[in-house]
C-alpha cells in the first residue's frame, strides 16, 4: 500500500484530533466525579447567564433618573433585594454588576495568564542568562506588595490617560483596573509555568525535535505549550478568583467607575451612603454574596482541576 | 546561620527597596506637568515654602543622571553629565534617606513623614493583634483538619475556611458591623475612642480602645484564619504522606507524639513562607477594614489620600508599606533559615 504525502498528513491530523477528543472526554469524566468542582461550574454558569443577558432577566439598567422605588426600601415582592439610597432596585444593580465584574475578571485573567505563560515558557525553555534575568524581574514582582503597587498605579494611569476616554468600547477607568491587575499578578503564574516547562524540556520528544532542526519558537509552540496548557488552565481559574477579589477591593476604596458599577463599586456606594450603620443589610449583603459565590466557585473548580492534574495529591485526600 | 546566606538575602531586600524608590520616583514624575503642577496647584502652600520645595527637590536640575533621546534614529542614551549627583532622582533618594517625604496637601502642608508616623500605631495595634490571633487559631485549626482529614469536622472546617477565604475582608467587616454594632449595639460602629470622652484613669482609656478594637480585630483575624487554616491543612496532608511519618507509626509511637514531633514542625515550614508572602495581601485587607470601621490608621489615610489626590502622601505611603512588606519577607527568610538548615546555602 502506498500513501501519498497529503493523505498521510490528513490521517495524522485526524488521529491527533481523535486523541485530543478522547483526552478531553476522560478529563471531563474525571471532573464529573469532583462534586465540589461541579457545583462550582453550575454557579459560574448561572452568573455567566446574568453577565450575558442582564436585560432579559431584570430589565434595562436602572440609573439615578430611572429609579423604580423609594430610598432604602427593605426587600419586598416588588423589590426582591430592596432598594439603594437613590431608590434603584438592588436586584437590577447586582445582575447588571455581574457583567462588569465578570468582564473585568476575565480580561484581567487573560492578561495575567498571557504574560505569565509567555515569560514562564521562554525563561524555562531558553534557560541561562535569559532565565536568570526574567526570574529576577519575576521575584521583584513577587516580593513587591502588589496591591499597594496597584493602588499607586491606578490613579497615576488615570491621570495620564484621562478619565473619560474609551478604548474598544471599554471605559478607560475599567481598563486601568484590568491592566493594573494584570501587571501586578502575572509573577506567580510565570513561576509555576516555568517550573513545569523545565521538566517538559527534558523529555525525549523535545530532543528529537531539536535533532531534526526545529527552531526554538517552533518547539515552544508545538512541544512545550501543549504540555503546559492544562496547568495554564488550572492556574487561570484561580487567577480569575483573585482578579475578582482585587477588582472588588480597588472599586471599594474609590478606584472603580461609578457609571459602570461592579459588585465592588455597589459595596462602595453602600459604604458611602452609610447603609451598614442604618441597618440596610440588603444593600451590603446582595453584592457581597455574589462576590463570595463567584470567588468560591472558581476556587472550587481550580482545586478540582488541581486534583485531576496531580493525582498523587488527590489520593492523599 | 551562614553569613553568606544572610548577606545575600539582605542584598536582595535592599535592591528591592531601591527598585521601589526608583519606581516611586518615575511613577509620580510621569504625571502630566508634575511635580510643578502638583506643587503649584496646592492652595495651602505659601510662596516661600514653594521656593524652598523647588530648591530642596532640585527641580531646576535634570530628571535623571542620563537623558533618553527618542527620534527617528531610534532610542539612544545621551548627555552624560559631569556629576552623577546633580539630578532630581539623586535629590529624591537623598531626601527620602533623610525621611523627608514632602508636604501633604490635605493636611495643610504638614510633613508627610509626621502624619504617617502618627497613623502607624493604630494600624500596628489592629493588625498585630489580628495576625497573632489568626496564626494561632488558623494554624491550629488547619493542622487538626489535616490530621483528621475526611471526617465530618474536617469537611465543615475546610468548607468554612474556603468561604472565609473567598470573602473580601471589608465585606466581612461590614456584615459584622451590621449585626453587632447597628442591630445588637454591642460594639461601637467607628473610630478608636469614644469622641469627647474624659477618662478617669489610663485603664479606662485602654478599656475604651479595647471595646472599639473588638470588631475590627475580629474581621482581620477571621479573614486570615480561613487562609491560614487551608494552607496548614494542605501542608499537614503533604507531610503525612512522608516516609518518616510511616516510620514513626511503625515504631509504635503515640499519635499525639507523631503529630507534635514529626508532623507539626515540618508542616510549619511552608507556612512561614506563605505567611510572609501573604503579608502583601494583608496590606490590601488592612486598608479596606480600616475604612469600614473608620479606624484612624494607615489604611484610612491611604483612602483619604486617594480621594483627595494627595500625591505626596500616596508616594510616602507606597514607600512605607512596600518597605514593611519587604522587611517582613526578609525576616521570614531569616526565620526559615533558622528553622530549616537545608536552605542556608
Amino acid at each position: 500500500m502506498t500513501i501519498d504525502g497529503g493523505t498521510f498528513a490528513r490521517r495524522v491530523r485526524s488521529e491527533r484530533w481523535r486523541l485530543r477528543a478522547r483526552r478531553l472526554r476522560s478529563t471531563l469524566h474525571q471532573f464529573g466525579r469532583e462534586r465540589a468542582g461541579v457545583l462550582g461550574v453550575i454557579i459560574i454558569a448561572v452568573f455567566s447567564i446574568c453577565a450575558l443577558v442582564p436585560d432579559l432577566l431584570v430589565g434595562p439598567f436602572e440609573t439615578v433618573t430611572k429609579a423604580s422605588g423609594e430610598s432604602f426600601e427593605p426587600p419586598s415582592f416588588q423589590h426582591i433585594l430592596g432598594t439603594d439610597e437613590l431608590g434603584r432596585d438592588i436586584l437590577n444593580l447586582v445582575v447588571h454588576g455581574a457583567r462588569i465584574s465578570m468582564t473585568i475578571g476575565l480580561l484581567a485573567t487573560i492578561i495575567t495568564v498571557l504574560v505569565g505563560a509567555i515569560i514562564g515558557i521562554v525563561a524555562g525553555f531558553l534557560g541561562g542568562r535569559v532565565d536568570t534575568f526574567l526570574m529576577r524581574i519575576t521575584d521583584f514582582f513577587l516580593i513587591l506588595p502588589t496591591f499597594v503597587l496597584a493602588l499607586v498605579l491606578a490613579p497615576v494611569l488615570r491621570e495620564v490617560l484621562g478619565e473619560s476616554a474609551q478604548v474598544g468600547g471599554i471605559r478607560i477607568t475599567l481598563l486601568v483596573i484590568i491592566v493594573v491587575i494584570g501587571i501586578t499578578s502575572w509573577a506567580s503564574t510565570a513561576r509555576i509555568i516555568r517550573s513545569q516547562t523545565l521538566s517538559v524540556r527534558e523529555r525525549a520528544f523535545v530532543d528529537r525535535a531539536r535533532v531534526i532542526g526545529a527552531s526554538g519558537g517552533h518547539m515552544m509552540r508545538r512541544h512545550i505549550l501543549p504540555n503546559v496548557t492544562s496547568l495554564i488552565v488550572a492556574n487561570a481559574v484561580l487567577v480569575f478568583a483573585g482578579s475578582v477579589l482585587i477588582e472588588t477591593t480597588l472599586a471599594f476604596i474609590g478606584l472603580g467607575d461609578p457609571l459602570a458599577p461592579s459588585w465592588g463599586q455597589i459595596l462602595a456606594f453602600a459604604q458611602d451612603s452609610g447603609a451598614p450603620g442604618l441597618g440596610a443589610w440588603w444593600y451590603t449583603a446582595a453584592p457581597g454574596v455574589c462576590i463570595v459565590l463567584v470567588v468560591l466557585s472558581f476556587t472550587l473548580v481550580g482545586n478540582a482541576l488541581d486534583a485531576i492534574l496531580n493525582p498523587k495529591l488527590a489520593g492523599r485526600r | 546561620m551562614g553569613s553568606r546566606f544572610l548577606l545575600r538575602r539582605a542584598g536582595q531586600a535592599f535592591l528591592t527597596i531601591l527598585f521601589v524608590l526608583v519606581l516611586n520616583f518615575i511613577l509620580f514624575r510621569s504625571l502630566p506637568g508634575s511635580p510643578e503642577r502638583i506643587l503649584l496647584r496646592n492652595p495651602r502652600i505659601s510662596a516661600a515654602s514653594l521656593e524652598a520645595q523647588r530648591e530642596r527637590w532640585g527641580l531646576n536640575d535634570p530628571l535623571l543622571p542620563i537623558s533618553v533621546v527618542i527620534d527617528d534614529r531610534g532610542v539612544r542614551l545621551e548627555d552624560f553629565p559631569a556629576s552623577l549627583t546633580d539630578n532630581q532622582l539623586f535629590s529624591y533618594l537623598v531626601a527620602t534617606a533623610q525621611l523627608d517625604l514632602g508636604l501633604s496637601f490635605q493636611f495643610r502642608g504638614r510633613d508627610v513623614a509626621d502624619v504617617i508616623g502618627e497613623r502607624m500605631g493604630p494600624t500596628l495595634l489592629l493588625f498585630g493583634l489580628g495576625e497573632i490571633i489568626a496564626i494561632f487559631v488558623g494554624l491550629g485549626l488547619g493542622a487538626r483538619a489535616g490530621w483528621r482529614r475526611g471526617t465530618a469536622s474536617d469537611y465543615l472546617g475546610t468548607g468554612l475556611s474556603l468561604v472565609l477565604y473567598s470573602m473580601p475582608y471589608f465585606w466581612l467587616g461590614m456584615i459584622l458591623l451590621i449585626i453587632f454594632a447597628a442591630e445588637l449595639r454591642w460594639f461601637p460602629t467607628s473610630g478608636m475612642v469614644t469622641p469627647g470622652m474624659d477618662y478617669a484613669s489610663p485603664l479606662d482609656y485602654v478599656a475604651d480602645v479595647a471595646w472599639h478594637l473588638v470588631l475590627p480585630v475580629a474581621t482581620v483575624a477571621l479573614g486570615l484564619i480561613g487562609q491560614y487554616s487551608l494552607m496548614m491543612r494542605s501542608s499537614v496532608t503533604e507531610v503525612l504522606a512522608e516516609d518518616y511519618v510511616t516510620t514513626a507509626r511503625a515504631k509504635g509511637l503515640k499519635e499525639s507524639r507523631i503529630l507534635r514531633h514529626h508532623v507539626w514542625p515540618n508542616a510549619l515550614l511552608p507556612a512561614v513562607t506563605l505567611i510572609a508572602i501573604n503579608l502583601g495581601y494583608i496590606v490590601a485587607g488592612a486598608i479596606t477594614v480600616e475604612q469600614v470601621f473608620s479606624w484612624p490608621g494607615l489604611g484610612t489615610l491611604t483612602v483619604d489620600a486617594l480621594r483627595t489626590r494627595d500625591y505626596p502622601m500616596m508616594q510616602g505611603l507606597f514607600l512605607v508599606l512596600s518597605i514593611s512588606v519587604v522587611a517582613a519577607s526578609f525576616l521570614a527568610d531569616m526565620v526559615y533559615g533558622f528553622l530549616d538548615p537545608r536552605v542556608r546555602t
